[in-house]
């Protein structure tokens, strides 16, 4: 897949942690995990069942709130989470009991930020749609404004003109920019409601959007159909009807009709049929060509990923351990677990396969971070891995620089 | 090598409301004895259909229309339920496609695990014992009467004697073994601590030297530890000590005492230097001990126990008894050789009476005549089964009956096809469209039913001729030690008592092969605390526990991920190694299969399109079938768009007159509409059924994308 050339960042993940309570305990599925996505590319997320790429795609179109780090879409703070700055506001104040006049000030101060901080990030979190909405409706207003101007000597233009005005305003009121993040499930079966025909379903997410024109609907859905392969007449039938490659099309239909800026694909091949992948596959690339998709793939399937994404993230027990261009990522392998992961792919030539010695990784045995604690670096321009001083250095020299 | 099981025209069909769906046509296939055979094809193509027929478990509106499996002499399409009990879940296991439904979701996965090993140990006990039982007496009756009637009573003697000491051997032999697997456990266990110790892990120190302690109880056992005893009982006191005295500071984090990690260290030295023994001969040893009950052997050094045991054994029975047992073999193979000289002639008779006109009742007073007989041929002393012998009546009665059945249903079939086709055509001509189609006739064809029956005399025939052609270079000596290592097996079995305790040793142990992590805790969970690779695995331990001689994996790792799919991958081909395991191996993964087959079908629409070794299949693929599959999936140097296939399967209820794949074929021709292709045979080990492949048909070059992987692929391996 040809590189995109382009510095947009249209999504920007930021120290996301999604913790969930087990119990007495917490489960970090996602911990302190960042990357952005630039516009019109395809970013791969891989790792093994569990490891949190699931959660990170569907944190990202607000399925759970978040516990802790920002999620910046188009520009705006979508999803806040607020873990850090209580934490901050605790060691602070632990701190404050102790602490000398001079630094009570400094600590009274950091309280005070972060409190302001949580009321932010809640406000954010809660109120990003209006937000969008407002920006969208001012922008009605703008566009309408002048046209009246002209429009005033005459009334039956005039009323014409403030009908159009209403319905407009009615959808941009009830326009959500999470709507611009579309999502594909795993698997076709249990992501379609069986009691709704094809059209209803696929429908669904505008009429939801405030769209009540039905002879409009009924286009769009034709126009989706046909441009997901499937064709008119299957509008009117239900889901089981289909074999499962053209359920999965239905599920494309209905994600792809809102116009996303940004599709979250998880998983969108695993449950098909070996000919039928490919045909998936030849569509999304196809559809984001023709609509300029941003997508987040998530798979486990490294032939797939390497095949389909610009840019690939490989995670490991909540964390993103190494992120880099797809090509540069399967040619200089860095962390050792990428390395036991790449050295799994079974590959369709017997003699290779009997050469192949699988890697196994085991995170205790392989790193120290008793002393020097591991964060993302940049060790290569666009190569990050997870690692600490030492490791740097290393893989540094391992790349030849 | 020989074949363990063997699929021949196997046909199976289900009974729809729409109609009757021919699942599976006419597919035929071996499996080698410690091979893998992958069954590859797209869901609906009769991969799995097929595997269920071999372990009987169909769903309810299957029709078997024909055909046979044979495993063990047996048929197993025509065995009672009771038989195949036991070998389902026994001789063959399976591993289903999905984890969550084979599990029971409110049953602890210990017990999961362990219900079959407990229930089935009873039923191989029994089965062993008569196995070995009705051999040994099969043995005795060929002893005596090839030494002519005398010597009986010494005959019987010792016959009983070799029954006797194999079972008191393999007592002792089990009894070592499981004191043996406790200390090698015990190793990796210490060393675990340690390491996990010295990476500051969080670890219940106390809770794992009472384990420790108790696992060193179960090591000891005399042929094992007799020389270390006094050593072992004052480790365990120590370890003992060490545990009460053990305290963890608060805040401290933990830590181990100096005393307590050189005592560990210690232990686990003691460990690998009693591990470094030779093993002792227990075949030997048993002997010896019956004869001298009150002896105690196990304090003395292991060479010279076996070395004198084995003497003792040799002078005193072996040398006789081998000597008799390498008589009555050869008067039990002379016998059976007599006979199917005997018997050829008959056969010869009969296969001429089958190519003449019969009726119903004397072709089956003629089978019943000569299968008899060739019961009786059979040398039963043989520890490798003649399949072809075996199976020779229910395979001429297949044959015949499938031709009487013909003759009656070819002409209600040919007035059902005409009914319907007029019925149709009436339609038509009155300008109504029509949205049903005529289902296609099924006619047999009469002359070769026909054929197939004398086919079946002939076969026997043919083997017979080549059997007495190598009558001569028999070894009798060699024969004789496979036979006393058959008792042996048999006897293992017979001991072989499971209790609930060594069920769940076994079980943790199986789950720590199949890599789950602290299988104690495990153990007593249920299926929904496990994740979908964890389940898996689960199901792969179950499977095994039974240690069956032939493992159907349907599509074991589709809903696993790489790294866990390679491990799995991995974990089956070490235990196809190291039990002589065959696998049947069902995916639609080309990539998956290249590492584990020996042999490839590829299937479609029910039918084998084409079949070779790996190798041929990924070097040579011939049928457009598989370069579609092959060039549907991209691998790590794939930059192109994806060759997808276009459509989707055929509806089996009715199924295409020509090629199946034809209408989704890019390369199909007019004949491939017309006709089904028959197979085209490239190498001894390698045929498709293609018409691309016919002398006439016009060259056609594989698709690019799979010309140039190859190309790829042989630069990297360095074949020509």
């Amino acid at each position: 897949m040809s590189n995109t050339n382009n510095n947009e960042v249209l999504l920007r993940v930021e120290n996301l942690c999604q913790y969930f309570k087990m119990g007495s305990s917490e489960l970090k599925a996602v911990d302190n995990v960042s990357f952005d996505i630039k516009k019109g590319e395809v970013f791969g997320l891989v790792g093994e069942s569990g490891c949190g790429k699931t959660t990170t795609g569907r944190s990202i179109i607000k399925i759970y709130d978040i516990t802790s780090g920002s999620i910046f879409f188009k520009g705006q703070r979508i999803c806040a989470g607020t873990r850090s700055y209580k934490d901050a506001i605790k060691a602070a104040k632990k701190e404050l009991r102790t602490a000398d006049s001079a630094r009570k000030a400094e600590l009274e101060k950091i309280i005070a930020d972060n409190t302001e901080a949580i009321r932010q990030a809640k406000f954010d979190h809660d109120h990003s749609d209006e937000e969008y909405a407002k920006t969208l409706v001012a922008k009605v207003e703008a566009d309408y404004a002048p046209r009246f101007e002209e429009a005033k000597n005459d009334p039956a233009k005039l009323a014409e003109l403030k009908k159009a005005y209403k319905e407009d305003l009615r959808v941009a009121k009830k326009t959500k920019l999470i709507t611009n993040i579309q999502m594909i499930f795993q698997d076709p079966i249990a992501s379609l409601n069986p009691r709704m025909t094809v059209r209803e379903i696929i429908a669904e997410g505008l009429i939801i959007n405030g769209i009540r024109d039905q002879k409009y609907i009924d286009e769009k859905v034709y126009e989706i159909l046909e441009l997901v392969g499937l064709v008119r007449e299957h509008a009117g039938r239900y889901p089981h009807e289909f074999s499962g490659g053209q359920r999965q099309r239905i599920g494309i239909a209905r994600a792809v009709i809102m116009r996303p800026d940004l599709l979250i694909a998880d998983e969108p091949i695993s449950a098909l049929d070996v000919s039928i992948q490919a045909q998936v596959i030849n569509l999304l690339n196809e559809l984001r060509e023709r609509l300029g998709l941003t997508i987040l793939f998530i798979a486990h399937d490294l032939s797939v990923v390497k095949y389909f994404s610009d840019r690939i993230g490989v995670m490991y027990f909540g964390n993103m351990v190494e992120l880099a261009p797809a090509d540069e990522l399967f040619a200089h392998p860095l962390h050792p677990y990428t390395r036991s992961l790449l050295s799994a792919i079974p590959l369709p030539d017997p003699h290779a396969e009997k050469r192949r010695t699988r890697i196994t990784y085991n995170s205790l045995a392989e790193h120290d971070y008793t002393t020097d604690l591991p964060s993302m670096r940049e060790v290569a321009p666009g190569h990050f891995v997870y690692c600490n001083d030492a490791e740097e250095q290393k893989y540094k020299k391992e790349l030849g620089l | 090598m020989s074949k363990i099981l063997e699929v021949k025209d196997l046909k199976i069909s289900f009974r729809t409301t729409n109609g009757t769906l021919k699942a599976v046509r006419d597919i035929s296939f071996n499996l080698e004895r410690g091979k893998t055979l992958a069954i590859v094809g797209e869901s609906g193509s009769g991969k799995s259909v097929t595997s269920k027929a071999i372990l009987g478990i169909l769903a309810g509106n299957s029709i078997i229309e024909g055909g046979e499996i044979i495993y063990d002499g047996k048929d197993l399409l025509k065995i009672t339920e009771e038989e195949m009990c036991k070998i389902r879940g026994d001789r063959i296991s399976m591993i289903f496609q999905d984890p969550l439904s084979s599990l029971n979701p409110i049953v602890k996965i210990g017990k999961q695990i362990t219900e079959a090993m407990l229930l089935k140990n009873k039923g191989t006990r029994r089965s062993a014992r008569e196995d070995f039982n009705s051999t040994l007496a099969l043995l005795k009756e060929s002893m005596i009467s090839a030494a002519g009637g005398s010597d009986k009573e010494k005959i019987g003697e010792l016959v009983t004697t070799f029954d006797k000491f194999n079972i008191e051997a393999i007592k002792l032999e089990n009894d070592y073994n499981t004191a043996r697997t406790a200390a090698e456990e015990l190793v990796a266990d210490i060393d675990e601590f340690i390491f996990m110790m010295e990476k500051k892990q969080k670890q219940d120190v106390k809770g794992r030297l009472k384990d420790f302690a108790a696992k060193l109880k179960t090591v000891r056992t005399p042929y094992l530890t007799k020389n270390y005893d006094s050593q072992l009982t004052t480790m365990s006191g120590e370890l003992d000590r060490a545990r009460a005295s053990y305290q963890q500071i608060k805040g401290e984090g933990i830590q181990l005492s100096q005393e307590i990690s050189e005592l560990l260290a210690k232990l686990n030295t003691l460990l690998a230097e009693l591990l470094a023994q030779p093993r002792p001969d227990f075949f030997r040893i048993g002997y010896y001990m019956l004869k001298n009950p009150g002896d105690d052997l196990s304090g003395r050094p292991v060479e010279e126990v076996n070395e004198m045991t084995l003497r003792y054994l040799e002078d005193n029975f072996m040398n006789e008894f081998i000597q008799l047992a390498e008589k009555g073999i050869a008067h039990s193979f002379n016998t059976s050789l007599e006979k199917k000289k005997a018997l050829l002639p008959k056969l010869q008779k009969a296969c001429e009476f089958y190519l003449g006109s019969f009726d119903k009742v004397s072709a089956r007073k003629m089978l019943k005549e000569i299968a008899d007989e060739v019961d009786a041929s059979i040398d039963r002393l043989e520890t490798s089964k003649d399949s072809i012998a075996y199976t020779f009546r229910t395979a001429l009665d297949n044959a015949i009956d499938r031709y009487f059945t013909a003759i009656v249903k070819n002409p209600k079939e040919e007035a059902r096809y005409a009914k319907q086709s007029k019925k149709r055509d009436a339609l038509i001509a009155r300008g109504k469209t029509v949205d049903w189609k005529v289902v296609p006739k099924v006619v047999y064809d009469l002359d070769e039913l026909k054929a197939n029956i004398s086919a079946v005399v002939d076969n026997l025939i043919l083997h017979y001729e080549n059997h007495i052609a190598v009558a001569d270079s028999v070894d009798f000596h060699a024969r004789s030690i496979a036979l006393v290592d058959y008792f042996k097996g048999k006897a293992s079995q017979i001991v072989q008592h499971i209790t609930k305790r060594m069920a769940k040793e076994k079980a943790i142990k199986l789950m720590t092969e199949v890599g789950i992590p602290e299988p104690r805790i495990r153990y007593y969970q249920y299926p929904f605390e496990f994740s979908g690779g964890m389940r898996q695995r689960i199901v792969i331990a179950i499977a095994l526990a039974a240690n069956p001689d032939i493992l159907i994996c349907d599509e074991p790792t589709t809903a696993l991920d790489v790294t866990i799919q390679a491990q799995i991958l991995e974990l089956i081909n070490k235990l196809k190694a190291e039990r002589n395991l065959s696998v049947i191996f069902i995916t639609h993964d080309l990539g998956v299969v290249a590492n584990m087959a020996d042999d490839i079908a590829v299937m479609y629409a029910g039918k084998v399109v084409e079949y070779g070794t790996a190798d041929d299949i990924f070097y040579d693929p011939r049928h457009p079938y598989t370069w579609a599959l092959l060039s549907s999936m991209p691998d790590l140097d794939t930059k192109e768009k994806l060759d997808a296939i276009p459509g989707t399967p055929p509806n089996m209820i009715y199924p295409p007159v020509g090629d199946a794949f034809a209408e989704r074929n890019k390369y199909a021709m007019k004949i491939d509409f017309e006709q089904q292709p028959p197979k085209f045979e490239i190498s001894p080990t390698h045929w498709a059924a293609t018409w691309l492949l016919h002398p006439n048909a016009p060259k056609v070059e594989p698709p690019r994308i799979i010309t140039d992987r190859i190309e790829r692929m042989k630069k990297a391996g360095g074949i020509d």
